[in-house]
């Protein structure tokens, strides 16, 4: 028979061969590795102020015939320290989850066990799949003042440890980010960037739950932020974005009545519309423009002039400049 | 079968709805500075638990998601007139206590109970649109409960906020449903609209 055996780091550990008596001659090893006899008390092994890198297969052996007499799998670790739980709902009013951790490891098998209490009433939390450590509670009511009180036990085979976290409905709900941000130059906008987004795809019904926004902004050479809050609609302008500088943006989203705002959306970099610095062109060269626009400047803010490829949101009006008078023609008839 | 509603009452109501959403959600932003401003002046502990206390109606339903239109008017209706009773009674006591030192917690009371009158009006708008009778006021709550000391009086009036913080907070996702479309035709056919279920 294997025995399994844990002990806590720092302890003395003694290790009985069996049913050998104290004064036999046996043999140690260690993960297949002799023991030094000055380790031995008779027959017994003694390991002082174990640590984690003794952790392994202990066996003895009776010292003539070598027949295993007793082997052992000693795990060294620590019993729990408390637990970090967290409470969220993000996909309110369906339900909410919790989820936790140790806030460090005890290198020994763990056992969690959670029991949620709203009133006098004992609720299920499901243990979710993936990942382990979170389980998810269907709300049974809702608009209750009556507050949700979670336990997280954790057990080991050196101890035990627990939380308790106590909440309302509305404290802990808490939208996912928006997704799908998408930021874009105007067209002849040099201080103009349109951003967009969607509703976190976890958020079950925006339409009767819905959800208002925070966008921030900044150019990249600059640490301070802009901040506009959207009380509807998942599109915003900036208006005031300094010409040709390149821009962080991120949206965040809380609903409209209660609970906190998401975290930060994934950044997303754009850079203002800017006018293409004129050339000195020949007639041959030039390209009639499509639009009804004044300007016959045109190109990409973030692209190579007339490079039609990378043209993000320009439409059809990429424009080669050639000879200088042709240059000057051409502006006094569009502007 | 639901008779289909005509445009003048579908944008009627959807008026209705959305003056009521920013009417209830008024209300919640100045139940809660009242609540704080209560617990504060009252030598209240915030966190205090407070037992359900008879008369006050409970914000918390089950299956809020089925409800039909109707059935949320009705119960937002019964609940704030019973708040509006509960409101006057503490306005009362609150005058009875204090006298006028305390005329700011007073004052903030009234604005109170004056924006909850106004819902039940609002809410009585959206029944008569509804084409539903307005339950007549006697049968809303139980008879005045017995004398209170002072402490139950000022524990039954934070119960009375919190319920009333949360009802706003409920008043305005009904009426959002009311808003609905669809929530025209199932609530003149007493059907559940329902939420989609996310995939």
């Amino acid at each position: 028979d294997i025995h399994m055996q844990y002990e806590r780091v720092g302890a003395d550990v003694t290790m009985k061969c069996g049913s050998m008596d104290w004064d036999a001659a046996v043999t140690w090893t260690a993960n297949g590795t002799d023991i030094d006899e000055s380790h031995l008390n008779g027959s017994y092994l003694i390991l002082k102020n174990v640590d984690l890198s003794q952790s392994g297969q202990y066996s003895c052996y009776e010292g003539s015939s070598w027949h295993l007499k007793y082997q052992t799998y000693l795990r060294v670790g620590t019993p729990p320290k408390e637990p970090v739980l967290m409470c969220r709902s993000n996909n309110y009013p369906k339900g909410f989850y919790c989820s936790w951790h140790l806030p460090t490891p005890t290198y020994i098998p763990n056992s969690f066990n959670i029991s949620v209490i709203h009133g006098t009433k004992d609720m299920v939390c499901e243990k979710d799949a993936v990942p382990k450590n979170r389980c998810h509670i269907r709300y049974l009511q809702l608009f209750s003042t009556v507050k949700y009180k979670v336990t997280l036990t954790v057990t080991n085979a050196l101890g035990k440890n627990f939380t308790t976290l106590t909440f309302d409905e509305f404290a802990i709900v808490k939208p996912d980010p928006p997704e799908s941000v998408v930021a874009k130059p105007v067209p002849n906008n040099p201080r103009r960037l349109e951003v967009s987004w969607q509703n976190p795809s976890s958020w079950p019904d925006p339409e009767s739950f819905p959800l208002k926004f925070f966008l921030r902004y900044r150019p990249l050479i600059l640490d301070q932020w802009q901040h506009v809050e959207l009380s509807d609609g998942t599109s915003h302008t900036i208006t005031d974005a300094y010409a040709g500088k390149e821009y962080i943006i991120q949206v965040a989203a809380k609903d409209n009545d209660i609970g906190t705002w998401s975290d930060w959306s994934v950044a997303v970099h754009a850079t203002p519309w800017t006018e293409e610095p004129k050339h000195l062109t020949t007639e041959a060269q030039i390209t009639e423009t499509t639009s009804a626009s004044t300007s016959s400047f045109m190109a990409p803010p973030t692209t190579k002039i007339c490079d039609k490829g990378a043209v993000v949101g320009s439409g059809a009006m990429a424009v080669c400049w050639t000879a200088g008078l042709v240059v000057a023609a051409y502006s006094v008839l569009f502007i | 079968m639901a008779a289909a509603e005509s445009p003048s009452a579908a944008l009627r109501r959807r008026d209705l709805c959305s003056r009521g959403i920013r009417l209830a959600g008024k209300m919640r932003a100045d139940v809660v500075d009242l609540l704080d401003a209560y617990v504060e002046q009252q030598g209240l502990d915030a966190s205090a638990s407070v037992a359900a206390v008879e008369g006050v109606p409970l914000a918390a339903v089950e299956r809020w998601d089925e409800q039909t239109g109707t059935q949320r008017l009705l119960e937002n209706l019964a609940a704030y007139r019973a708040f509006r009773a509960l409101l006057a009674q503490m306005l009362e006591e609150q005058r009875e206590q204090l006298g006028e030192a305390d005329a700011g917690l007073g004052r903030a009371l009234a604005a109170v109970l004056l924006q909850v009158s106004a819902f039940v009006y609002h809410l009585e708008e959206l029944l008569r649109l509804e084409s539903r009778g307005i339950p007549g006021e006697e049968g809303d709550g139980p008879p005045p409960p017995p004398r209170l000391s002072l402490f139950e009086q000022k524990l039954r009036g934070l119960g009375v906020l919190r319920e009333l913080a949360q009802w706003a907070v409920r008043s305005v996702r009904d009426l959002r449903q009311l808003a609905k479309p669809s929530a025209a035709t199932s609530a003149a056919s007493g059907t559940a609209p329902g939420l989609a279920e996310s995939p």
